[in-house]
C-alpha cells in the first residue's frame, strides 16, 4: 500500500508580535526574524500516516511531498526523520504565495509523476488548513484536480478488509467512515495524532533517504501558467489591525456606587454596539 | 599470682617485648590458613578488576600530581567523610585505628619471620604497646557510635542491611578478643611492661580477681585462635562486602573526575556509535563500573538530593547500589561483550544486552527525568562517585533511542530545534529588550572586532520577561564602565545546555556547532553572560566542539570591574535600595560547577545598608532552585516542588532580598518565594540589578 502526505512549510506562527513583519507591496508577511516550520496539521498528517502503518502492519510505505521553497527541505527531513520512507520536494522558483488552485495543480501533477514511477498512492493526506493563511482549500482543490473522492477533517485511518475506516470530526460528534482506496483525506488534530518527537537515530537515518527534487518544468508545468491559474480570490490589501484599548474607571465614593456606575456603562456599551 | 603495682626487679626499658606466639602450639597452622584467606582474598579482588576492565576505556591515569594532590586530601585525609560530624568522628577512629593495628601487625610479622627483631625498647613500648592500645580503642569506641547510629538512632539515610550488621559485630568481635587475649597474657606472664598497654591492662585487672592463671591461659588459647580465624574470615570476606571501599574508595579518589562537574559529561562520537547513550552496564566506562563496587552506602548523596528531598523517587544512592546489584549478579555473565556507545573504541557489540533502565529498580525513567543536574550527590560522596553524569548517560538513551521522556521536556526540544530557544510562546524577540539601550549588534557593525566582549544574553535573559531587566542592568553596567562589548542579537542560539542535560546530545552539538562557528565569524575571544548555564556550556564544553573563549560569569566581570575601580562605590558601598538583608542562594552552575561563589557576594557588599546572610545550604552545599537540567521545563506536582523547598529555606532566612545569578533561579525562585512569603514582601533579585540600584546613574535606578 502507499500513502502519500503532502507538507507545507510555513512561517512560525509562534513568532513574538514585535517580530511579525507585513510586506504591503508583496501583500504577504515578512520573513523576518521568524523561523520557518512545518505546518501543524500536516504534522498531524505525518502523524496519522505513520500510526496507520503500524496498525496495518508494516506493508505500507509512506512518501510525503512538498511545494516550497529549497528550504522546505527540512520538513521533509524531519518528516523521515520521524520515519516517513521517502520525500518528493517540488521547488517553487519565484512563485511567492501560490493559492490554493495553484498549489493544487502543482501536487497533482507530482502526485501523477510519483505514481508513474511507483505505482499509484491509496491514499493521499492533506492538513486540513495552514497555519499562515488559513484558508484550508488545498485538500479539496487537490481532489478535484485527482478526481478521488474526499473527506475532511479526519482524525485516523484504521486498516480494514480492503477498505479503510476513516474517523472524521463533525460539528456534532464523530463520523465513521469505510473508503475505498484511492482516496483523499484532509487531517485535523486530536490527542493521539500529536506529532512524534523523532528517535536520533531516525534523524541520522533520514540523510540517508531517499529525496526527489523536481521543478515545474519536470512536471511539465509553466510557471506563469501556474501563477494565472490562482484565480480563488486575489488579497487586496493586507495589514496587521491595531489593537486599540480605552480603560474606563468607574467613578463612586462606595463599591455600591461603583457597581452601580459600571453596570450602567456596560448596559450602555452593549446597547450602542447593538 | 600476678599482682598489680607487684615489685618488678629488672627494668631496662632499652630490653623491652614481648614473645610473640606466646602460650600457642601449632603456630605453623597460622601460616596454612593464611594461604586459603588470601586465595579467597585475592579471587575476590580479581573478580572485580576483571569486570571493570572489561568496561569503555577512560582516561583516568592522567596528572598524577593532582591526582596525589587528591588522595590525599580525600582518600587518606578523609577531606569529605568527616564534614559530617557524628559520621566522621566514628569513621575516622575506626580507620585510623585499622591503620595502626595493620601496622601493629606488620611489625609482629618482620620481628617474627625476619631477622629484623625490631619489636622492642622504647619502640615496643610506645608505640606497639601504648599507641595500638590507644588506637584499638579507637576502633571499639568508633564500632560502638556507627553501632547506635545503625540500630538505635537510625538516620534514614542510611541502607539497613544485616551485612553492614554483620561487619560492626565483626569489628568489635576482632578488637575485643584482642585486647582479652593482650590482657590474659600481661597477666600471667606477669609483664612488667604492662602498664604500656593500658586497655589490656585493664583487662588483666578485670580479670585477676575472679580467673586463676589456668584458666586464663586456657581461655588465652581458645579466643587467640577465635580471634585468628575471625580476622581470616573477615580478611577473606572484604572483597565480597562493602567493606571492599578500603580498597575500591581510595582508588576511585585517585581515578575521580578531575575537571569539574561542570565538565563531566562524555561527548559522544555519532559516526560510530552502535547505541546512543547508556542502558546497557558494557556501555559504561570501567571508571562507572568502579564507581558501584566504591559505594559504601553511606547514603550522603541522596540525603542531599533536591528532588529526593521532596519526595521524587530519584535516590542517586539507590541508582548507584542497583546498578552495582545487577553488576554483581550478572555482570560476570555479560560485561565480556565489549560493545560500542561511541565512548570508547567500538568493539564487536554484544548480542544480549543488560538493561539497566527499569521501572521496578531505581533506575526507572520516573526518576532519571527527576534529576535537576545540581550535582549536590557528587558533591557529598566522600568517595567521588560520579552519581549525575550515569543519570545523564540514561537519558540520553531514553531520549535517543526511545524518544522517551516527559512532556515539558519535549516541547523545549521541539522548540529548541525550530526556534533555537527553549521558551515556545514567548513575546519577545532576542534583541526587544535593548531599547532605549543603544547595544551594538556584531553583524551590524563595521569591525565586530572592535568589541573586545561578546555579551551572551542568553535565551532566559531575553526571552523571559522577568530576566530582561537582568539583562539591562548587566548591559548598562557594562556601558557605565566603558566596556566595548556588543551582542549577537538574532544570531544568538541557545547554547544547548537543556537539551544536553534532557539527554539529546544529538540536539546539542548541533547547536554547539552552530554557535561556536558564528562566534568564529566574529573572532570571539571573551565572552561574558548571566546565565551559569551559557557560561559551562562555553567554559567546559564548547572547547571540545572547537571554540575555546576567556569566559566570564557576569558577576565574575563585574567584580573585576569594581575592583579596577571602573564601577564607582569600590569598597565604599553604593546606594541603599532600601533592603535591610540580603541572601544569595549560590546557582548549581556557577558554585558547585564551576566553583564562584565569591564574585556574587563580593557585589552585594557594593548595597548600602543591607547586610548578607547565608542560608543553611549555601556555597558547595547550596540546594538546587529545581530548575537545571531540564526541570524548569516540566510541571512538578504542587506537593513535590524543589523551587518551594529552596524559597523556604531563603525566606526563613528574615532576608527582604533573594539574590540570585542566573536567570532559571530568577524565575524557579520567583515563583517558590510569591508561595512561601507568606504577609512580607521578599523579593528576588539578580546580582546585577541590585548592583545597578548601587551604583547606577540615579535616574535609571529604579526600574
Amino acid at each position: 500500500m502507499r500513502v502519500l502526505v503532502c507538507l507545507k512549510q510555513i512561517l512560525d506562527p509562534d513568532v513574538p508580535a514585535r517580530d511579525f513583519q507585513i510586506d504591503p507591496e508583496a501583500r504577504a508577511a515578512k520573513r523576518g526574524g521568524a523561523n520557518l516550520v512545518t505546518n501543524i496539521f500536516c504534522e498531524n498528517a505525518v502523524e496519522t500516516a505513520l500510526q496507520f502503518r503500524e496498525a496495518a502492519g508494516g506493508d505500507v510505505k509512506i512518501t510525503a511531498l512538498c511545494y516550497g521553497e529549497s528550504s522546505a527541505e527540512d520538513c521533509l527531513r524531519k518528516a523521515m526523520a520521524m520515519t516517513v520512507d521517502e520525500a518528493c520536494l517540488v521547488e517553487r522558483d519565484g512563485n511567492t504565495n501560490p493559492d490554493a488552485a495553484a498549489v493544487g495543480r502543482v501536487l497533482a501533477a507530482a502526485i501523477r509523476r510519483l505514481e508513474q514511477d511507483g505505482g499509484p498512492f491509496d491514499a493521499v493526506l492533506v492538513g486540513r488548513e495552514s497555519g499562515d493563511w488559513g484558508v484550508g482549500q488545498t485538500g479539496g482543490v487537490l481532489a478535484e484536480e485527482l478526481g478521488r473522492p474526499a473527506l475532511g477533517f479526519v482524525e485516523s485511518l484504521q486498516p480494514g478488509n480492503g477498505s479503510v475506516t476513516l474517523r472524521r470530526q463533525t460539528d456534532v460528534g464523530i463520523e465513521v467512515a469505510e473508503a475505498e482506496p484511492p482516496f483523499l483525506v484532509t487531517i485535523t488534530n486530536n490527542e493521539d495524532n500529536v506529532p512524534r518527537i523523532p528517535k536520533t537515530r531516525d534523524v541520522m537515518m533520514s540523510y540517508r533517504k531517499p529525496l526527489q527534487k523536481l521543478g515545474l518544468a519536470d512536471l511539465e508545468l509553466d510557471s506563469e501558467e501556474v501563477r494565472a491559474g490562482s484565480s480563488i480570490f486575489e488579497v487586496e490589501e493586507i495589514f496587521i489591525p491595531a489593537d486599540e484599548v480605552e480603560c474606563e474607571l468607574a467613578e463612586g465614593d462606595t463599591l455600591d456606587e461603583r457597581v452601580d456606575q459600571l453596570a450602567k456603562r456596560i448596559h450602555e456599551v452593549v446597547a450602542s454596539i447593538g | 599470682m600476678f599482682r598489680v603495682g607487684g615489685t618488678v626487679t629488672v627494668m631496662d626499658p632499652t630490653q623491652a617485648t614481648r614473645e610473640v606466639f606466646w602460650n600457642i602450639e601449632y603456630t605453623w597452622l597460622v601460616y596454612v590458613l593464611m594461604v586459603p584467606t588470601l586465595a579467597v582474598f585475592g579471587w575476590g579482588f580479581w573478580l572485580k578488576v576483571r569486570r571493570w576492565r572489561s568496561g569503555q576505556p577512560a582516561l583516568r591515569f592522567d596528572r598524577p600530581g593532582e591526582r596525589l594532590q587528591l588522595f590525599l586530601r580525600n582518600a587518606v585525609g578523609q577531606g569529605r567523610t568527616i564534614k559530617r560530624r557524628y559520621a566522621g568522628v566514628f569513621h575516622s577512629l575506626v580507620y585510623t585505628g585499622f591503620i595502626v593495628l595493620f601496622l601493629a601487625t606488620t611489625v609482629v610479622a618482620i620481628h617474627h619471620d625476619t631477622p629484623l627483631h625490631i619489636m622492642k625498647g622504647h619502640f615496643y613500648l610506645i608505640f606497639q604497646s601504648l599507641i595500638v592500645d590507644i588506637f584499638g580503642l579507637f576502633v571499639l569506641v568508633g564500632v560502638a557510635l556507627a553501632a547506635i547510629r545503625r540500630w538505635i538512632s537510625k538516620p534514614k539515610l542510611l541502607v539497613y542491611t544485616d551485612e553492614a550488621s554483620w561487619i560492626l559485630i565483626t569489628i568489635f568481635v576482632m578488637a575485643l578478643t584482642g585486647f582479652m587475649i593482650e590482657g590474659w597474657r600481661i597477666a600471667v606472664t606477669d609483664d612488667p611492661w604492662a602498664a604500656w598497654s593500658p586497655i589490656g591492662n585493664l583487662f588483666a585487672l578485670g580479670s585477676d580477681p575472679w580467673m586463676t592463671d589456668t584458666a586464663m591461659q586456657r581461655g588465652h588459647v581458645i579466643i587467640w585462635w577465635f580471634h585468628l580465624v575471625v580476622a581470616f574470615g573477615w580478611i577473606a570476606w572484604v572483597p565480597f562486602s562493602k567493606m571492599s571501599h578500603v580498597f575500591t574508595a581510595p582508588l576511585n579518589i585517585f581515578t575521580a573526575n578531575l575537571d569539574g562537574y561542570g565538565g563531566s559529561l562524555k561527548t559522544i562520537d555519532f559516526e560510530t556509535a552502535e547505541r546512543f547513550g547508556i542502558n546497557h552496564l558494557g556501555d559504561f566506562t570501567w571508571k562507572d563500573l568502579l564507581d558501584f563496587d566504591a559505594c559504601t552506602e553511606c547514603g550522603r548523596c541522596t540525603d542531599v538530593c533536591p528532588a529526593n528531598t521532596v519526595g521524587k523517587s530519584l535516590s542517586p544512592r539507590d541508582i548507584i547500589l542497583d546498578l552495582q546489584g545487577l553488576m554483581h549478579k550478572r555482570g560476570d555473565e555479560l560485561l565480556g561483550s565489549r560493545a560500542g556507545n561511541g565512548n570508547g573504541d567500538g568493539g564487536n557489540g554484544s548480542d544480549e544486552l543488560l538493561p539497566i533502565i527499569d521501572q521496578k529498580t531505581a533506575v526507572s525513567p520516573e526518576a532519571l527525568f527527576a534529576c535537576t543536574t545540581c550535582a549536590a550527590c557528587m558533591e557529598a560522596c566522600p568517595v567521588h562517585i560520579e552519581q549525575m553524569p550515569k543519570i545523564v548517560d540514561a537519558r540520553r538513551y531514553l531520549v535517543m533511542e526511545e524518544a522517551d521522556f516527559p512532556e515539558g521536556m519535549m516541547d523545549m526540544m521541539n522548540s529548541l530545534e525550530s526556534r533555537q530557544h527553549p521558551f515556545a510562546g514567548t513575546q519577545f524577540s532576542r534583541v526587544d529588550w535593548t531599547e532605549g539601550l543603544d547595544i551594538d549588534v556584531m553583524a551590524e557593525m563595521d569591525d565586530p572586532h572592535e568589541a573586545e566582549v561578546l555579551m551572551w544574553v542568553g535565551c532566559g535573559g531575553a526571552l523571559v520577561e522577568r530576566n530582561r531587566n537582568t539583562v539591562r542592568a548587566t548591559a548598562k553596567l557594562l556601558k557605565k564602565a566603558g566596556v566595548k562589548f556588543a551582542i549577537l542579537g538574532r544570531e544568538e542560539s541557545c547554547t544547548g545546555d537543556p537539551a544536553r542535560r534532557v539527554g539529546n546530545e544529538f540536539l546539542f552539538e548541533m547547536l554547539a556547532k552552530g554557535n561556536v562557528e558564528t562566534m568564529q565569524r566574529y573572532g570571539v575571544r571573551k565572552v561574558v553572560t548571566s546565565c551559569p548555564h551559557c557560561f559551562n556550556s562555553f567554559r567546559n564544553e564548547y572547547p571540545h566542539f572547537g571554540g575555546s573563549y576567556e569566559v566570564y560569569h557576569h558577576t565574575q566581570f563585574l567584580d573585576e570591574l569594581l575592583e579596577q575601580g571602573r564601577l564607582d562605590g569600590n569598597g565604599a558601598g553604593g546606594r541603599s535600595n532600601g533592603s535591610s538583608t540580603i541572601t544569595f542562594h549560590d546557582p548549581c552552575y556557577l558554585g558547585r560547577h564551576n566553583g564562584e561563589y565569591d564574585a556574587p557576594r563580593n557585589l552585594l557588599a557594593q548595597v548600602g545598608g543591607a547586610r548578607q546572610v547565608e542560608m543553611e545550604r549555601s556555597r558547595n552545599t547550596s540546594f538546587c532552585c529545581g530548575g537545571g537540567g531540564g526541570m524548569a521545563f516540566v510541571d512538578e506536582p504542587p506537593d513535590q516542588r524543589v523551587n518551594q523547598e529552596r524559597a523556604q529555606e531563603a525566606v526563613d532566612t528574615g532576608a527582604d532580598v533573594v539574590a540570585v545569578g542566573c536567570p532559571f533561579c530568577a524565575t524557579m525562585l520567583d515563583d517558590g518565594v510569591n508561595a512561601r512569603r507568606g504577609e512580607r514582601d521578599v523579593q528576588v533579585r539578580d546580582v546585577a540589578e541590585l548592583l545597578w540600584d548601587a551604583v547606577g546613574e540615579s535616574e535609571e535606578a529604579a526600574p
